[in-house]
């Protein structure tokens, strides 16, 4: 028997609009990937201007959730459930900012052409980040801790990419391309962040099932 | 008005007298169509009183008269001449205390059509089978819908009087604290009950109980006495999601955070 239908509901729609946010926010990293591999201006305007979409997700969620806390009293798998998504929604929207930042970036870099060990560095760390981005949706979805688990040693991989590109950027970079490898720079660092985030929807995913606080 | 459907009934500057005492004083107040409105406050507020207003039960004690009116679709029901046996068909009531009649189940939900003329087997039995469903009890009890309506359980008597009121077609469902006798579970299900009955019906629930206000309306009037031997007053009234983030009147705020007795 079920009761409190009403309730179970709203919880339902509210989990709905957080796993379309998720989904925003991953082909928002993907059309990112897309605009800095072809160094597509356009496409990049486009990403800066489509991140009101991501705040309206953050805006509806923290109305909806905070209304079912005020409302309903949730207690246990319902009251975690509710206060994830709610702090869920916060990460993805970052997420979606570090790509407007990435395609202001972009705008900035007209006229180069970087190196392909640069563009093949790049696209390998976007897939990493994106690849990361989905995982920890999963491990939401299927409420799923050792998939959770496995994102901070992904996140090592990401961290030691970004830091030996780092280094070999500094040795390889031409004296009149100081601003593309500002950008690049930039570029990898937000890569770096988008990863990270990744890694704190992970340890929200631990706390919705275990209830315990990361250390 | 903010709600996205017209208003069934609306009160306005309703003051109401038991004898001299001044039980209630100006209150405006919408109430929405196929939406549930609670009435919260603390004990002797008047929210009681104000509910009984909108069927004109407190007619039926001695020595108390309204000033105000409370229309129900367009037409003050206080005005001279208005059928008030009409108005309690169109406006059922819902109390604390179950109280099924010492009848069968069957009975209790065919006593009201009987009463208006209904006379046909078939009719009738069409009639409380609806009714029951509308309910949510009818599967529980058509086995045994020869046996008393007493010998149900205290949750199973209050959706028997839910569908002893369904019976007669209300418009508007009144509800005087219905779950103070009853179990938990058995309130989440008329709780739940409640919900689906927004579809067809107009709710107004009295309740002591702010969590359940805040779990089943759709808007929220906060009633106070504001000192000792002073009437009852509406000191706000919004949509309940409002009410319980961030009411607008400090004395509100108070009272839902348990600040204030």
């Amino acid at each position: 028997m079920e009761v409190r239908k009403s309730f179970h509901e709203k919880l339902e729609e509210l989990y709905l609009d957080l796993i379309r946010m998720g989904n925003l926010t991953i082909e928002t990293v993907e059309r990112t990937q897309v605009a800095f591999a072809n160094l597509d201006q356009q496409l990049a305007g486009k990403i800066i201007e489509g991140d009101d979409d991501l705040d309206a997700y953050v805006t509806r969620i923290d109305g909806n959730g905070i209304g079912l806390l005020a409302r309903q009293a949730p207690v246990a798998i319902d009251l975690r459930t509710i206060i994830v998504i709610m702090r869920l929604s916060q990460h993805l929207e970052r997420v979606g900012d570090l790509c407007v930042n990435i395609s202001k970036a972009i705008s900035n870099m007209g006229g180069y052409t970087p190196a392909p060990w640069i563009m093949d560095n790049m696209d390998e760390m976007f897939k990493r980040s994106r690849n990361m981005i989905v995982q920890a949706m999963d491990s939401f979805k299927d409420r799923d801790e050792k998939l959770a688990e496995e994102l901070t040693k992904m996140d090592d991989k990401v961290d030691r990419i970004n830091r030996a590109f780092l280094t070999t950027y500094d040795k390889e970079c031409e004296e009149n391309e100081i601003e593309l490898v500002i950008r690049v720079v930039m570029i990898s660092r937000f890569l770096e962040r988008i990863a990270d985030r990744a890694v704190d929807i992970g340890e929200e995913v631990r706390y919705l099932v275990t209830g315990e606080f990361a250390d | 008005m903010m709600a996205d459907t017209d208003n069934k009934m609306r009160i306005e500057d309703l003051s109401m007298y038991y004898g001299s005492f001044k039980a209630l004083e100006d209150v405006d107040l919408d109430v929405p169509a196929r939406r549930i409105t609670a009435l919260i406050g603390p004990s002797g507020c008047g929210k009681s009183t104000l509910v009984r207003c909108l069927n004109r039960m407190n007619d039926l004690v001695d020595g108390t008269r309204v000033e105000g009116e409370v229309v129900l679709d367009d037409r003050n029901i206080y005005s001279p001449g208005y059928d008030t046996i009409q108005l309690r068909r169109t406006v059922g009531m819902v109390f604390q205390r179950p109280n099924p009649f010492p009848k069968s189940i069957y009975e209790n939900v065919a006593y009201g059509p009987r009463l208006v003329g209904i006379k046909g087997k078939q009719e009738l039995d069409s009639i409380v089978e609806e009714s029951l469903r509308k309910a949510a009890l009818w599967d529980e009890v058509k086995a045994n819908l020869r046996e008393s309506g007493l010998n149900l359980s205290g949750g199973q008597q209050q959706r028997l009087c839910i569908a002893r009121v369904i019976a007669v077609q209300p418009e508007v469902i009144l509800f005087d604290e219905p779950c103070s006798a009853i179990d938990p579970v058995a309130t989440q299900l008329i709780e739940d009950l409640m919900a689906d009955l927004k579809k067809n019906y107009t709710m107004v629930i009295v309740t002591h109980n702010m969590q359940q206000a805040a779990r089943v309306s759709d808007f929220t009037a906060f009633m106070l006495v504001l000192e000792q031997g002073d009437p009852g007053r509406l000191i706000e009234y919004d949509e309940t999601n409002k009410i319980f983030t961030k009411p607008d009147d400090e004395r509100t705020e108070r009272y839902i955070t348990g600040r204030f007795g």
